[in-house]
C-alpha cells in the first residue's frame, strides 16, 4: 500500500506580529479536531513562543551543534588542501605556515575536515542553540531555539526540517498534517521553512505596513514557486478592510479569509487556550471563531485535505 | 628589511595608484624597504577580484604569500581586516585622495601615517562594478 505523505503548510507573513502564530497554532487545532494527526513546527528560533499559545511544556531539549574546524598542528603539514578548496575562504593559508580558521565566514560544511589528508583538522563543535519537543492538545510540537547572540539562526532551522525529514522517511505515516510557523521577514530561515511547504499562508492586517510587508514575502513565495492563499487579520481595524481587500483583489492575491478583531481571540492569546479546540468554552457564534471556521473551510477545499 | 602591499590598479610600479578596494583591487604593488631606502618593487594581479565571497581573505593570503608584514590600505572590509590581523600584518591607512605608491612609501617611512585596527567599511562594500554578485546599491568604498 501507498504511504502517504504529510501535507505540509507554511503559515509566514512577513511583518511581525501579524498573528501568524495565532493562525499557525488553530489551523492545527482545526486539523487535530477533524481527526488528522499533526505536527506544528515553530521555524521563529530567535523568538520560539508557540509552545506559550498551547500551554505546552518543553521537553526533550537537544543541543544543536555547529562546526568549525580546529587545526591539529602536530598533525598539519601545511599543504594548504583545505584552504585552497574551501568555498566560503573561510581557511586562510600563507605557504609554509599553519592555516587560519576564518570563523566569521566558515559555513559549518566540514570539507576541510573530509579532505585533510593527514586528518589535522578536528570539529570544534559549539552549542549554537537548541531543540525541543513538546505535545499539548494531541498536537506535537517542534520547537527550535537560537541561542541570544549566536547568527546561524537557518542552522537551527535547518536542524527542525532535517527532524521533519527524518520522520517522513521512517514513519511515513505518523502525521497527516504538518504546520509550520515561520519568522517574520524574507530572509532565508523563512525561505527554508517555505521551500519545504506544499501550501504556503501569509498573514497579513490591513495596513500600510501590512501590506508592504505582505508583498515582500510574496516576491519571496513566488521566487520558490509556490502556491498561497493569504489571511488578512484584525481587518475590522478602523474599517480599512474593504479599501485593503479591494487592493489585493486588484494584485491578484487570493485571500482564504479575513479574521476580525475580536475579545474571544485576546483572552485565548493571554490564557494559552487555542480558540479553535473542541473542548474549549468559547462563543461558537463570535466573530473571530466564525471566521477561523470559513478559512479552514477555505484551506480544506484549497488543499483537497481528506481524511 | 620589510615589504609593504599595496593595493593597485596595474603594473606601473612606483607610479601605481593606490586603489581604495582592498579585496576587490587589480593588483598589489609589493614596495622592498631596506635601512629606509626602496630596494624593490614588483607586482601582482589580484586573483580575488572576482571573488563570489571571501575576496578580502583570499587578498590577505596573497599579501602573506608575498611575505608583506605591512599594508597601506584605502578601505578595509571586516574579513579583510581579520585576515591581516591574524596574519600579524600592519595596516597603514592612506588618508586622502589618488596617491602614487611612491608618495605613500614616503609617508610610511616619514611616519605619518596612522594604524588601522579594525575595518572601515561594511562587507562587500567595494563589490559591483569589476565583478562578483554586484551587490545593487552596496556602492564602492562606501563609508560608514
Amino acid at each position: 500500500m501507498l504511504k502517504l505523505k504529510p501535507k505540509i503548510i507554511c503559515v509566514t507573513g512577513g511583518k511581525g506580529g501579524t498573528g501568524k502564530t495565532l493562525v499557525a497554532v488553530n489551523l492545527a487545532i482545526m486539523f487535530k479536531n477533524q481527526g488528522f494527526k499533526v505536527l506544528l513546527i515553530d521555524g521563529d528560533v530567535e523568538n520560539p513562543n508557540t509552545f506559550l499559545l498551547l500551554n505546552a511544556k518543553l521537553e526533550n531539549k537537544t543541543e544543536v551543534l555547529y562546526f568549525l574546524p580546529k587545526i591539529i598542528e602536530d598533525k598539519c603539514t601545511k599543504c594548504g588542501l583545505c584552504a585552497e578548496n574551501c568555498g566560503t575562504h573561510a581557511l586562510l593559508h600563507i605557504k609554509n605556515s599553519y592555516p587560519i580558521p576564518i570563523s566569521t565566514v566558515c559555513s559549518g560544511c566540514k570539507l576541510c575536515y573530509k579532505i585533510c589528508p593527514t586528518n589535522a583538522i578536528e570539529p570544534d563543535l559549539k552549542v549554537i542553540g537548541w531543540t525541543y519537543r513538546a505535545s499539548a492538545f494531541n498536537i506535537d510540537l517542534f520547537l527550535g531555539e537560537l541561542k541570544p547572540a549566536e547568527a546561524r539562526s537557518a542552522v537551527i532551522v535547518n536542524k527542525l526540517m532535517e527532524n521533519l525529514e527524518h520522520i517522513i522517511k521512517t514513519e511515513t505515516e505518523k502525521y497527516d498534517v504538518v504546520v509550520l510557523d515561520t519568522a517574520p521577514g524574507a530572509h532565508c530561515d523563512v525561505e527554508e521553512l517555505i521551500s519545504g511547504a506544499d501550501f504556503v499562508i501569509p498573514v497579513t492586517e490591513p495596513t500600510r505596513f501590512g501590506k508592504l510587508d505582505l508583498l515582500r514575502i510574496i516576491e519571496l513565495i513566488d521566487l520558490l514557486k509556490k502556491e498561497y492563499k493569504a489571511i488578512v487579520n484584525r481587518s475590522s481595524l478602523l474599517g480599512y478592510k474593504d479599501k485593503f481587500l479591494k487592493e489585493l483583489e486588484e494584485k491578484g492575491i487570493e485571500i482564504l479569509g479575513d479574521i476580525p478583531l475580536d475579545e474571544e481571540i485576546v483572552r485565548s492569546y493571554c490564557q494559552g487556550n487555542p480558540l479553535m479546540e473542541k473542548r474549549s468554552k468559547f462563543d461558537r457564534n463570535g466573530a473571530g471563531y466564525k471566521s477561523f471556521e470559513i478559512i479552514f473551510e477555505n484551506l480544506i477545499k484549497w488543499g483537497d485535505f481528506s481524511k | 628589511m620589510v615589504i609593504v602591499g599595496i593595493p593597485t590598479f596595474g603594473n606601473k610600479g612606483l607610479n601605481e595608484v593606490l586603489n581604495n578596494r582592498f579585496g576587490r583591487c587589480n593588483s598589489f604593488t609589493f614596495v622592498t624597504i631596506e635601512n629606509n631606502q626602496i630596494v624593490e618593487v614588483k607586482s601582482v594581479a589580484n586573483d580575488a577580484q572576482g571573488a563570489m565571497g571571501g575576496a578580502g581573505i583570499q587578498a590577505a593570503q596573497i599579501i602573506g604569500n608575498n611575505g608583506a608584514t605591512e599594508v597601506i590600505v584605502g578601505n578595509l572590509g571586516p574579513n579583510a581586516s581579520s585576515s591581516l590581523n591574524a596574519l600579524n600584518i600592519t595596516i597603514y591607512q592612506a588618508q586622502g585622495g589618488s596617491l602614487t605608491v611612491k608618495g605613500l612609501i614616503d609617508l610610511r617611512l616619514s611616519g605619518k601615517l596612522q594604524v588601522l585596527t579594525s575595518p572601515n567599511v561594511a562587507a562587500h562594500a567595494g563589490m559591483g562594478g569589476g565583478g562578483g554578485r554586484g551587490m545593487g546599491g552596496g556602492g564602492q568604498g562606501r563609508q560608514f
